[in-house]
């Protein structure tokens, strides 16, 4: 087990779980080491923290949970990337945006590619005008 | 930062294997191709830095207790089970 030092105090991990992000983050490509924090609550969040730089931490989420026809397959260079092949499972995840007054938002034109078999991760850019980096939720209809 | 001037046809070579290429010019836009190998990243400068900003943004912008609140609301919120 190893720790690292974070704004939410001191967290013990097991070398192996980390997700590696060959590419790091877009424009942060110093954050190549992830681990993934589970949620203390129920619901759809959880938290993904930096292990080459502690103070950057990510809440992330399904976006499929929100947004239904949101999909997002890897190419092949990208498969290459995250080491499967073209069988191999891949989820998308999306970086939620915390709004001052605590509104929640997706970043669905940056998302995350994530292969659990290989444990990588690849952010990728899509230039699709659908897509905002802070996409609102959908609202929900009111009974 | 190197300056070159080129006309409608003409290119540039980058390195051993990245070709650019002035295409035509229409209404204030320049259209260029590129010829590059297939994991260059190439992406459009203003969607990058959007992207760059908000994953900075989103770093910093949170905490635990926010994330407890935001669980609350979103519970049951999910669309599949």
């Amino acid at each position: 087990m190893k720790t690292i030092n974070t704004r939410f105090g001191e967290v013990e991990y097991d070398p192996s779980h980390v997700i590696h992000f060959p590419e790091g983050l877009v424009g942060l490509d110093q954050l190549k080491n992830f681990l993934v924090m589970p949620n203390t609550k129920q619901g759809p969040l959880f938290w993904i923290q930096s292990v080459d730089d502690p103070a950057f931490a990510f809440v992330v989420t399904d976006p499929t949970n929100f947004f239904l026809d949101y999909i997002v397959l890897p190419d092949e260079n990208e498969r290459q990337k995250l080491n499967i092949d073209e069988n191999g499972s891949c989820f998308v995840l999306a970086i939620v945006s915390i709004s001052q007054d605590k509104e929640i938002s997706l970043n669905l034109s940056g998302p995350i590619l994530y292969a659990p078999e290989t444990k990588k991760g690849l952010q990728v850019i899509l230039e699709d005008p659908r897509y905002d980096i802070r996409t609102p939720l959908p609202k929900i209809d009111k009974k | 930062m190197l300056v070159l001037t080129r006309k409608p046809g003409e290119g540039i070579i980058i390195g051993d294997n990245i070709v650019v290429k002035i295409i035509e010019m229409k209404s204030g836009g320049i259209r260029i191709g590129i010829d590059a190998p297939r994991d260059t990243k190439i992406y459009r400068q203003e969607v990058y830095d959007r992207i760059r900003q908000e994953n900075i943004e989103a770093a910093a912008g949170w905490d635990m207790t926010d994330l407890d609140i935001l669980s609350d609301k979103l519970a049951g919120r999910t669309l599949k089970k």
